[in-house]
């Protein structure tokens, strides 16, 4: 009879735990009928660059943090078109803007609390600015419109007059120089992730701060891999606080950085690993994809576009014609074969799913309109240097141009460089013989400008860390992109950038050629159906679980 | 009657015959030569039978074999495999990747590239290091020291881990010199870096053999004529050394064939678009589950004549040196005695 009752309060207690455990989470989890709870075992090609949100810069470092430390304002945990709209993250609501564009006004959610049980503080927000900025973040840039910014940039003494908090009221108010359209996605990015007053001015990667988001990194070791634990103040706190993000199903992950992608795609085969982070490697990605599409391989959209620069400032691109030679000689089906079905052909600047693409193509493959273009032309200087990462198969895409170019007439001198270094030197103006070259560019968030104020507009020559490759620098076209810089996104200015789009292709200071895929690959332990693949996130960890 | 008709032949003749006598040597030299005429068939076979150059992308093109049509490369990316003599003979190994150019012919070039730099890079190795070694030797003193600390230094680096830095930033940049200067991409910069890295290997032996001739009676006898120091090396000394430099020259080709393969592989060698056995590996090492042969064939063209390279350089050694007790054991050993009783603090080479 004993023996009776005990086996009755296990049980009894079993399934409250059990309850208990399920109930945990505070928001909503990403749904589906599979298991909660366990440890995602993941693995990615590379460390990311930073583990610190105020200085990560790369794909990798917003994958792995993005449900770690949120800002005032995310994106909706979606994928696709849906994912690329702003709501409020740490903030009650959408920003309240005014005095023409130059005023935004935030409230923070109250009873927010940091993973080590520190409370949110509406003065939490510019301490992360200024803390970002004084560690020279490469996404300072983006916040230097605030009013006093730029000077706190150069004396790094503070505060920064331009925002002002309240942190009985939780009121944020950010005023800028002048009206920027794309401050509210700026708002969203990882860069300005709120962080307690008082974190350390250095690069945390070995140390991370505490979170505010449904998990926290508990262990890191840069260059081999980090940890994430739920944190603990989610369900009890910020789960409750924002509903519309998801608590996520697993208890945790394990990350390992494994540098051969062909170990990977075996790891995950044999269920080594849950998930690999980067797309299989091109010589594998076919293979892969006939084996496991749908089941546990999912090609994601990528809001990217891959171009081949031109210097319009020098011989012999500075003359359109020339550009435009290119532009017709380029093929991009050689070039949907050289990224092995990871690319789709596309001969424009905004990439598809962008708001304001609109579909055309000025240069059909032609060659003979090509060679034509350059007869008419007749450019002087027929030397030139094409540049590419010798990253494959960006090397291949490479001498794929530099063939294009040979084909037209030109006497190449073909340099691969390693692709860690390729863009500081092909930044750098000094750097002898920029022609012409490779290049690609992954949207920052879902903004139109994303893709010309710092890839076209003349303003944004510089002599080092240029990301204007191609140095084009034409009055009418920087008019336009700075006056819709200032103006909020909308249905008028979405139809203004598909505009402006065609008339700098009609320039053609690239020869577009492109917009890459990524790609989800799990094992076949964990429900394809349920990972959520958002175009500036990348795979959300809340959405992995189980089968 | 026979013994005197053999020493009648003179050192040359007799090492022939002995050189001939060994079927092994024989077969391996068989062998490299069936590969340098493979290699300079190269421009033949490509303009007259596969129709195209080394660098000349077919990436969307398409190949009628056998009557039925094939992608050179698939829309996924996939290579056309070997086709032997289904297109008559055009991708006869299929396709070297993703750029759709012919596998055979860059095979053919890029044994051309590697042999020239083989053999380009020993000879340029072997010149310097006769100078170096014939000076150390020869004068001694100071001038000795300089070039043996030199060596050392060199000795000393990790050669191929300096070799790929400085390979690197020369590709990138190419070097200006002044009076010489090469582009990023001139095969004359792997060629320098093999060279200038493997001068210590000969240059070494050397030193110790003209230590060891310099005391030889008939230097002596020059000297004591009047003779000048440069006559001296050059007419007395270097024709003693024929058999060391041969010898030495022989395995070198060998050696820097694989060091211009670890260096092309890693991508501080030959640049793209120029293939070479090594940047080939490099190629087909991507592409390894799904057109193994990619990366086997330059691998088995590096290895064979590699391979037959050493056993004509040991052929020839022992053609020349026959009681297995060389020149080089013995300027060794001299260098070893020369060594013990040098005061401490005066080094040499070891």
């Amino acid at each position: 009879m004993k023996k009776l009752a005990a086996l009755i309060a296990v049980l009894v207690l079993a399934a409250v735990a059990a309850v208990g455990l399920v109930s945990c989470g505070g928001g909503d989890s990403a749904s589906g009928d599979g298991q909660k709870g366990g440890i995602l075992d993941g693995t990615y090609g590379s460390f990311p660059d930073f583990m610190d949100p105020a200085l990560s810069y790369t794909a990798e470092g917003w994958n792995a943090m993005g449900e770690v430390y949120l800002p005032l304002l995310t994106y909706k945990h979606a994928g696709g078109e849906e994912g690329s709209e702003v709501i409020p993250g740490l903030a009650k609501e959408l920003p309240k803007i005014s005095n023409g564009g130059k005023t935004y006004t935030l409230f923070l959610r109250p009873g927010l609390k940091y993973s080590d049980g520190t409370p949110v503080r509406a003065s939490d927000f510019p301490y992360s600015v200024e803390r970002m900025i004084k560690l020279n973040s490469p996404g300072a840039p983006f916040y230097l419109t605030i009013e006093g910014a730029e000077k706190f940039a150069e004396t790094k003494q503070g505060p920064i007059p331009g925002i002002e908090t309240d942190d009985k009221s939780g009121e944020i108010v950010i005023n800028l120089e002048g009206p920027r359209g794309t401050f509210v996605n700026e708002l969203g990015l990882l860069f300005v992730a709120m962080l307690p007053k008082g974190t350390p001015v250095e690069d945390l990667s070995a140390d991370p701060p505490p979170a505010t988001g449904p998990y926290m990194i508990t262990e890191s070791k840069p260059g081999k891999g980090w940890e994430y634990k739920r944190n603990p103040y989610w369900a009890k706190a910020n789960g409750k606080a924002m509903p519309d993000l998801p608590g996520g199903v697993v208890d945790g992950a394990k990350i390992t950085v494994v540098r051969n992608e062909q170990s990977q795609v075996a790891d995950v085969e044999q269920g080594l690993y849950d998930w690999m982070q980067n797309p299989p490697p091109s010589s594998l990605y076919a293979e892969v994809k006939e084996k496991f599409d749908g089941s546990q391989f999912r090609v994601e959209p990528a809001i990217s576009t891959y171009f081949f620069w031109m210097n319009t400032q020098e011989p012999p691109f500075d003359d359109v014609k020339v550009r435009q030679a290119v532009n017709y000689a380029v093929d991009s089906r050689a070039l949907e074969r050289i990224y092995a079905g990871q690319l789709v052909a596309s001969h424009q600047v905004l990439p598809p799913g962008m708001p304001g693409y609109e579909e055309f193509d000025l240069y059909p493959h032609d060659m003979a309109r090509a060679e034509e273009l350059m007869d008419e032309a007749k450019p002087s200087d027929m030397d030139v240097t094409v540049w590419t990462d010798s990253e494959s198969p960006n090397n291949e895409a490479g001498e794929y141009f530099n063939e294009v170019l040979k084909e037209l007439g030109f006497n190449t001198t073909f340099k691969a460089l390693n692709a860690d270094n390729y863009t500081t030197v092909i930044g750098n103006l000094s750097t002898p013989n920029l022609d012409a070259g490779w290049g690609n560019w992954f949207q920052d968030y879902p903004h139109p400008n994303d893709f010309f104020q710092l890839l076209l507009a003349g303003e944004s020559i510089q002599p080092t860390n240029n990301y204007n490759f191609a140095q084009f620098d034409d009055p009418a076209i920087n008019k336009k992109i700075a006056k819709l810089a200032t103006e909020q996104l909308g249905p008028q200015q979405e139809d203004a950038y598909g505009k402006l789009d065609r008339e700098i292709m009609e320039q053609a200071p690239w020869a577009p050629f492109g917009t890459r895929t990524l790609s989800t690959f799990v094992s076949d332990e964990i429900d394809l159906d349920s990972v959520v693949f958002n175009p500036t996130w990348g795979q959300y960890l809340t959405s992995f679980e189980y089968k | 009657m026979e013994r005197r008709a053999e020493a009648e032949r003179g050192p040359w003749a007799l090492a022939l015959r002995r050189f001939l006598r060994n079927r092994l040597a024989l077969a391996f030299l068989g062998l490299f030569a069936l590969i340098v005429a493979f290699v300079l068939a190269a421009p033949l076979w490509a303009n007259y039978v596969a129709e195209t150059g080394p660098n000349q992308e077919h990436t969307v093109e398409q190949l009628t074999v056998d009557g039925e049509k094939k992608d050179v490369v698939t829309p996924e990316g996939k290579p056309i495999g070997p086709q032997w003599f289904g297109a008559g003979g055009k991708f006869f190994l299929g396709a070297d990747g993703r750029l759709g150019r012919d596998e055979m012919v860059r095979l053919m070039y890029g044994g051309r590239t590697s042999l020239l730099i083989g053999i380009t890079a020993a000879l340029l190795a072997t010149i310097l290091a006769i100078v170096l070694g014939l000076m150390a030797g020869y004068f001694g003193g100071w001038v000795d020291s300089l070039i043996a600390r030199a060596l050392d230094v060199i000795w000393s680096l990790p050669v191929f881990l300096i070799g790929l830095a400085v390979g690197i930033a020369l590709a990138v940049g190419g070097l200006d010199l002044g009076i010489v200067e090469l582009s990023g991409g001139s095969l004359w910069i792997p060629i320098a870096i093999i060279s200038v890295f493997t001068v210590p290997y000969i240059a070494r032996p050397i030193r110790g053999e003209v230590l060891a001739l310099s005391e030889k009676e008939f230097v002596e006898a020059a000297i004591a004529q009047g003779v000048g120091p440069l006559r001296v090396m050059f007419s007395e000394i270097l024709p003693n050394l024929a058999s060391t430099v041969i010898v030495f020259f022989t395995l070198m080709i060998a050696n820097s064939m694989l060091f211009e393969a670890g260096l092309s592989f890693l991508g501080a060698g030959v640049q793209p678009p120029n293939s070479s056995w090594g940047t080939m590996i490099t190629v087909g090492v991507e592409l390894l589950r799904i057109q193994p042969l990619l990366a086997i064939l330059p691998g088995a063209m590096i290895m064979l004549t590699v391979l037959s390279l050493n056993i004509v350089g040991d052929a020839v050694r022992d053609a020349l040196d026959p009681r297995g007790k060389s020149r080089l054991d013995a300027a060794l050993q001299f260098e070893a005695q020369a060594a013990a009783t040098r005061p401490l603090g005066e080094t040499s080479l070891p």
